[in-house]
């Protein structure tokens, strides 16, 4: 018997009790639907993640206090925080690097006449708006003397301004910050969110008067500041640049064992591995819980098969009588099974593929489902009807067929 | 004729030791090609497990079983099935048509174990209905069918593969007297035209519409040769 003719008959015998053929393919159905749409999620986040690093550009570096022990820990162990004039030295000092900012950002209350925001406050200094690519929509952004002076001015992100002016005119008033009056110079252009931290909705001002009025402390060795980025001066100068600002640190901070480094430098590429990493053991867990109920799905196609068996021994005896050999029966009931949990795995990739377009609208990740996913999750739903088939099938295919006859 | 059926000192034992039970012991027996014979004998005489041997569902634990000159006492489970296929067609007394399929999708059943291509699968499984008198019916389900209805599909099944040896088991002993009658005379016409027929059955009725009775009892032949008239007197033997 050709496989031809073994399709055309397990299509017969299913389509004769389509009721419990659905149900039994449901549990491919929703295992298959699961892992195509997890595997999705999780794609869309690993690719909302790597947008939003490479919008960082590939020229910056990130000097972040810390080392790698330390960061292992869970930053419990206090480490020496960076400072402004790491900055400055390192802007000063390092041929590789174009520009350098510093940021440190606290929480603070802003108030406009009776409207009030909770938002970040960020201190940084005039290469900010290079360093990190973004534009101003109206006036200016800080500049050397307002770092010099520590004067009270203030750069508002876009829609913190529109939350506190409306359809007012933001340049030129005074607003508080912690009760402090700060004049607005500049309002930038809506950036959208930038690693998790929202520009839009901060207030920028010079980091001396950040120091001083705000905080109100210092370390013993100037500014603190959260961290420092840098542009190198190109893609090439990266290493150079890595190398030149380690070393300077270095010098700065009295380290000889570079074990004993408290500061980190990351790049993009550095990011990007390591936010990859974090992603790709989400989307492996995502998937890894969903293929359970894959795994469930193929039990139930071994449960129901069984029972088929049981059921079918006079049909298996007949067909044994009139010369069916071991295999044409075996061969009859693994195609069965794998009908079953291919059709359950194709209606369920088509179910996943909606479920991720669902995802898409309710997430701001744009999840899709790659073409590798769906053919791999076919072929999974495809083998564990080869592999849950096998037992039912073989039981069938050692029905003695007198006894198989006689059994009513 | 030549001998079709020659059954050479064939025993079948189950189980061992005390429980040992002797279902048939030491039969011999021969069945000519073109014979139609009829195997009787009380319940647990071992003419079903003859009838399973005869067929080549079953093994003898010793003796050789030559069928159409060869002896396949001992052959596998697929070797069998394949002479089945082909020289063998069954009927069973309780039809054992597959529910799913039509009329003509039964009939066609051995021949897609046979590896017949589609279209004569069709061809001939028509025909062999048509010769049952079932030409109309071609596309029923068997639940559409009467009893006797679904017997002569069987028929048709048991002969599309033209057999040599048409095997009934008890084929009336789910038929009322008027379709028995019927049944009967299909394997009258199909044994004129050539085919070894043998079937069991414990109706003397049925049976002396055959030509030949074979006796069992106690898992022996008692008579090999016995003519259908006298199978009240095989009766009043037991």
């Amino acid at each position: 018997m050709d496989f031809r003719e073994s399709l055309t008959m397990a299509v017969k015998t299913l389509t004769a009790s389509k009721l419990r053929s659905s149900l039994t393919m449901l549990g491919i159905i929703i295992g298959n639907a699961s892992v195509i749409s997890m595997v999705g999620l999780g794609e869309g986040g690993r690719r909302y993640i790597n947008e939003q690093l490479q919008s960082l550009g590939p020229n910056i570096l990130f000097i972040v206090p810390g080392n790698r022990e330390t960061r292992r820990l869970g930053g419990l162990e206090l480490a020496r925080n960076l400072v402004l004039a790491d900055a400055e030295a390192i802007a000063e000092q390092v041929p590789s690097v174009i520009d350098v900012a510093a940021e440190n950002t606290t929480p603070g209350l802003i108030s406009f006449f009776n409207r009030n925001a909770n938002a970040s406050v960020i201190g940084t200094n005039p290469a900010f708006i290079t360093v990190r690519n973004f534009t101003m929509d109206q006036g200016r952004f800080i500049s050397d003397l307002d770092l010099q002076r520590t004067s009270a001015v203030a750069v508002l992100g876009n829609s913190l301004a529109e939350r506190l002016f409306e359809d007012q005119v933001a340049l030129g008033q005074s607003l508080r910050i912690n009760n402090i009056a700060f004049e607005v110079v500049g309002v930038l252009e809506l950036q959208g969110s930038n690693l998790g931290v929202n520009y839009d909705d901060a207030v920028i001002i010079p980091i001396t008067t950040q120091a001083s009025r705000i905080v109100g402390r210092t370390s013993p060795y100037g500014i603190e500041v959260s961290f420092i980025s840098a542009t190198a001066r190109n893609a090439d100068s990266m290493q150079t640049a890595e190398f030149q600002i380690t070393n300077l640190l270095r010098l700065r901070h009295g380290i000889v064992d570079p074990d004993e480094d408290d500061f980190f430098i990351q790049n993009q590429d550095t990011l990007l591995s390591i936010a990859d990493t974090i992603t790709s053991a989400l989307t492996l867990m995502l998937a890894a819980i969903a293929s359970i109920s894959l795994l469930v799905g193929g039990i139930g196609i071994m449960n129901i098969m069984l029972v088929s068996v049981r059921e079918r021994t006079q049909e298996i005896g007949l067909r044994k009588a009139v010369g069916a050999s071991r295999n044409d029966i075996l061969i009859q009931f693994l195609i069965e099974a794998i009908i079953l949990s291919a059709a359950g795995g194709a209606i369920g990739t088509l179910l996943g593929i909606s479920g991720i377009g669902l995802l898409s609208l309710l997430t701001p990740f744009e999840a899709s489902a790659s073409v590798s996913v769906i053919v791999i999750a076919v072929g999974i739903s495809g083998s564990i009807g080869l592999f849950f088939g096998v037992i039912p099938a073989r039981q069938a295919a050692k029905l003695d067929p007198i006894v198989a006859l006689r059994s009513i | 004729m030549p001998t079709l059926i020659n059954l050479s000192h064939i025993s079948k034992l189950y189980g061992s030791g005390n429980t040992e039970v002797k279902a048939l012991w030491d039969v011999s027996l021969t069945i000519d090609q073109g014979d139609y014979c009829s195997i009787m004998g009380p319940s647990g005489s071992g003419k079903s497990t003859a009838m399973n041997v005869i067929g080549c569902l079953d093994r003898p634990t010793e003796g050789h079983y030559f069928f159409d000159g060869q002896d396949v006492a001992q052959l596998d489970d697929d070797t069998l099935a394949a002479i089945r296929n082909r020289k063998i067609g069954f009927v069973f007394q309780q039809f054992h048509l597959l529910p799913q399929l039509s009329a003509l999708d039964n009939v066609a059943l051995p021949m897609v174990y046979g590896g017949v291509a589609a279209a004569e699968r069709r061809e001939r499984a028509a025909a062999a209905l048509q010769r049952v008198g079932l030409g109309n019916r071609l596309m029923n389900k068997p639940s559409q069918l009467s009893g006797g209805q679904q017997q002569r599909v069987a028929i048709a099944r048991a002969i599309v593969n033209r057999p040599l040896l048409l095997l009934a088991d008890e084929p009336t002993g789910a038929l009322d007297t008027t379709t028995t009658e019927e049944v009967m005379a299909i394997f009258a016409e199909l044994n004129q035209g050539g085919i070894t027929v043998v079937m069991v059955t414990h109706e003397p009725a049925v049976a002396r519409l055959t030509e030949r009775v074979v006796w069992f009892r106690d898992g022996e032949v008692i008579h090999a040769h016995m003519s259908p008239s006298d199978v009240s007197y095989g009766a009043l033997v037991e």
